[in-house]
């Protein structure tokens, strides 16, 4: 349970990092001096891996993705995704899902799926192609010439994330996308969600709030304390892969989150 | 913009308004006949608020918006609470309701001119029809934008059906209503203006599509002026209470 | 025994409304004078055919022109005032306070200026199918759910793509909803207008055959009139249905004053 303060420590127990974050801080501006919403965060993501940060509300979860994802400058801090900076979002390198799916209401789900690509001006075809073969991979064929208000809320995010997908990006961000979908689909689209994984060898930053879902996703969980965020707890979850439901039930399982759950309660 | 910049802001682009009504006209840059120079108009003004057939004009316009309105208000208010209350009578008349909203209601004037003439009872008749359905529309809406679940919860702790009524249905409508009446007395008003202005030797809308017929501008524009800031004074001040009753409405 | 469907008894209603105006003239109950028969009125607006045809093509043409202003420019207007933050909070309250004045007390200056031809109409109706039009869509461009944005941004879209590729097309239920509301609007302000003033039009033959005291004459054209301003709305209605599949393109809407302009179906003042 150390603090980590301490960047090269890290650089030396990950191989090949995919992200780099180093004295990240950020400070909302606001009317009285502004409001810290990070400190001094600094972490190592290996290639590959699939690191999951939980924190309570307000910690700062969200305002971290966004700068990973290049789409708001830190205060202070750098970020190297694939050992460069992010300065503004990349779709081919790194690939956002959020939680809401926020797919265009006039758009199918084909459409949607390809509006990455269509942005870039890649050719029809080649759109189609790549769009389709992401449909199959979160497992909706046939859907494709429907719309988003005839789909339920897990295919909505799953169609979010072949979208996501669709450009190969070979980094993943995700923020809590799955906390909108009732707890079965939760279970279902978590599971989806490792064998997609596990097909496509992406490196992945998974944000929720479930401590359930942490410890079923993650290969290490990043533990954040309340605002101003820190990172004050790094734990590996050595569990087996393939996951499986019944993994749930065991002992070892339950002793992650019960790590997880003190740590959140005793942060300051 | 802080809330003193938008003040600041505003003002300055009505003195630019007012400035530029001054100036044009003044300047020759605009036909003076046509658009007299705002310090004309004003003097005018004063002058037609101190003579009697003005002041008879006014009490007469004053006394249909009134008269219409008290007709039109208990109605159509009537009428939108028991459609509102009966989803029978909701699912005939709600579409019926968006196409009276789509006719011009003011193509009905001659046929209360044939049946009352062109005296007071065709202008306050006329009024309250066009009045009544805005009153009806807005009283459905209020009744039905009092959530269900809160009078579950109502009923659940044993409230009889009067104490729903006044401490359920009344405090969750009363910013409706009082929106109701705001928009319910702009449509009044209107209805009472197209009235006069379009059959009547009396009031104020009589008086002013006279200015215009006999090109008497600095009159015609007094009389706009006048009647606008009735209308707006009216409206902020109703709105202004409307937003003491309502803090808890998002 | 069942209720009937609801359109039935409306269907029901206008028939009993029409039979109505048809039985109760011939009985004497009303004089003619006040209610003419409908098989007269029908007569007559046979009859004279011609002439209230050109008449409603006069009225057409009036509101198709006050349409483009009252629409084009609101729809526009609408658009930049409600999607600028600052042109927002600047003057959407100066204009719903502007909303309360009664247009029609502007007409004698358009007619003043302009004449007792179309143009005056025009203008008029233009300027009074423009503030509920404005407001409507400034209040429409506020319900595109920002988290598109967020999410094209985040696909890379620059800001051009994100005008065309995602406001302009989340934008369509608005601009229907205001095509259908200037329409309507122009339509009541077209024929208020030609009532007043006009030497041309339906409103026009309207009062010139009040003034003759020719009741069926009258009626024609009142009938004439409703079925235009029906007709327009059925269809306008029947366009945005068809266009807008999706209806719910954004978070429910919060007016800024609750019920109001947005919510009525087409605030007809007239």
């Amino acid at each position: 349970m150390q603090h980590l303060a301490n960047v090269t420590e890290l650089r030396g127990r990950v191989q090949e990092a995919a992200i780099e974050v180093d004295g990240l801080s950020h400070v909302y501006a606001g009317a009285d001096g502004g409001v810290a919403a990070l400190v001094d965060i600094a972490l190592a993501v290996g290639k590959g891996r699939f690191v999951v940060i939980v924190g309570p509300s307000g910690c700062g979860k969200t305002s971290l993705l966004m700068m990973l994802a290049g789409l708001r400058p830190p205060s202070q801090g750098t970020i190297a995704c694939l050992g460069r900076p992010i300065p503004k979002p990349d779709p081919q390198r790194v690939g956002v899902i959020f939680q809401e799916a926020s797919l265009f209401p006039w758009l199918s789900t084909l459409d949607n799926i390809e509006f990455p690509l269509s942005l870039r001006g890649v050719p029809r075809g080649e759109r189609r192609r790549r769009s389709e073969a992401m449909l199959s991979l979160v497992g909706l064929e046939g859907f494709g010439e429907r719309y988003p208000h005839e789909l339920s809320g897990g295919m909505k995010q799953r169609v979010s994330i072949a979208r996501g997908l669709v450009q190969d990006p070979p980094l993943l961000l995700m923020d809590e996308p799955f906390a909108a979908l009732d707890e079965q689909t939760r279970m279902t689209m978590g599971h989806e969600l490792l064998r997609i994984w596990s097909t496509t060898q992406k490196t992945v930053v998974f944000i929720t709030h479930s401590l359930t879902e942490a410890v079923y996703l993650a290969d290490e969980v990043l533990v954040m304390s309340a605002r101003p965020g820190r990172i004050i707890d790094h734990i590996q979850v050595t569990l087996p892969r393939p996951r499986s439901y019944e993994m749930m039930a065991t002992e070892q399982f339950g002793q992650l989150r019960e790590r997880i759950w003190q740590q959140i309660r005793k942060a300051p | 913009m802080t809330r003193a910049q938008i003040i600041i802001t505003r003002l300055a682009l009505l003195v630019l308004v007012l400035g530029a009504w001054e100036l044009l006209p003044r300047l020759g840059v605009v036909n003076a006949l046509l658009l007299p120079p705002l310090s004309q108009v004003l003097t005018t003004l004063v002058d037609l608020l101190g003579r009697a057939s003005v002041q008879e004009a006014v009490a007469v316009t004053a006394l249909e918006v009134i008269v219409a309105f008290v007709i039109a208000v208990p109605l159509g208010a009537a009428a939108g609470i028991v459609i509102a209350e009966n989803e029978y009578l909701s699912e005939i008349f709600k579409p019926i309701l968006f196409y009276v909203f789509s006719i011009p209601k003011s193509i009905f004037l001659p046929m209360f001119i044939l049946v009352f003439g062109i005296g007071f009872q065709q202008k306050v008749a006329y009024a309250a029809f066009t009045t009544g359905f805005v009153v009806l529309m807005s009283a459905t809406a209020a009744v039905e934008s009092v959530r269900p679940d809160h009078i579950l919860v109502a009923r659940s702790y044993g409230a009889t059906q009067t104490q729903i009524l006044w401490r359920v249905y009344v405090p969750s409508m009363l910013p409706f209503l009082l929106e109701t009446l705001r928009i319910s007395m702009i449509f009044n008003f209107t209805g009472v203006m197209i009235a006069e202005m379009y059959a009547s030797r009396t009031g104020i809308g009589h008086l002013i599509a006279n200015w215009g017929e006999n090109f008497q501008m600095p009159q015609l524009f007094a009389g706009v002026i006048v009647l606008s800031a009735v209308a707006i004074i009216f409206n902020e001040g109703v709105r202004a209470l409307e937003a003491r009753c309502s803090t808890w409405r998002t | 025994m069942s209720r009937p469907a609801p359109a039935t008894v409306r269907w029901m209603l206008l028939a009993l409304l029409l039979i109505l105006w048809e039985v109760v003239p011939l009985t004497g109950l009303l004089p003619e004078l006040f209610l003419p028969a409908l098989s007269k009125t029908l007569a007559v607006l046979y009859s004279d055919r011609q002439i209230y045809f050109a008449a409603l093509l006069v009225t057409l043409y009036e509101v198709a022109c006050s349409m483009l202003i009252a629409c084009g420019l609101g729809i526009l207007v609408g658009a930049l005032v409600g999607g600028t933050a600052l042109l927002r909070d600047l003057l959407l309250p100066v204009f719903s306070s502007l909303y309360a004045v009664p247009i029609v007390i502007l007409y004698p200056i358009f007619t003043a200026w302009f004449g007792v031809g179309s143009s005056s109409k025009i203008a008029f109706a233009g300027i009074y199918g423009f503030f509920p039009v404005m407001l409507s869509t400034a209040a429409g461009i506020r319900t595109i759910d920002p988290q598109f944005l967020l999410a094209a941004r985040s696909m890379g879209a620059n800001l051009a793509q994100q005008i065309t590729r995602v406001i302009i097309p989340a934008s369509v239920p608005t601009v229907f909803a205001g095509l259908r509301l200037g329409g309507a609007l122009t339509i009541i302000g077209v024929v208020v207008s030609e009532m007043l003033t006009a030497s041309a039009g339906i409103g026009y033959l309207v009062t010139l055959n009040r003034t003759i005291l020719d009741s069926p004459r009258v009626f024609a054209g009142i009938l004439a009139i409703l079925v235009l301003s029906i007709a327009y709305y059925m269809l306008a209605r029947a366009l945005e249905n068809r266009m807008v599949v999706w209806q719910s393109a954004g978070r429910p809407q919060r007016s800024t004053s609750g019920v109001s302009t947005v919510a009525l179906p087409a605030p007809a003042a007239a």
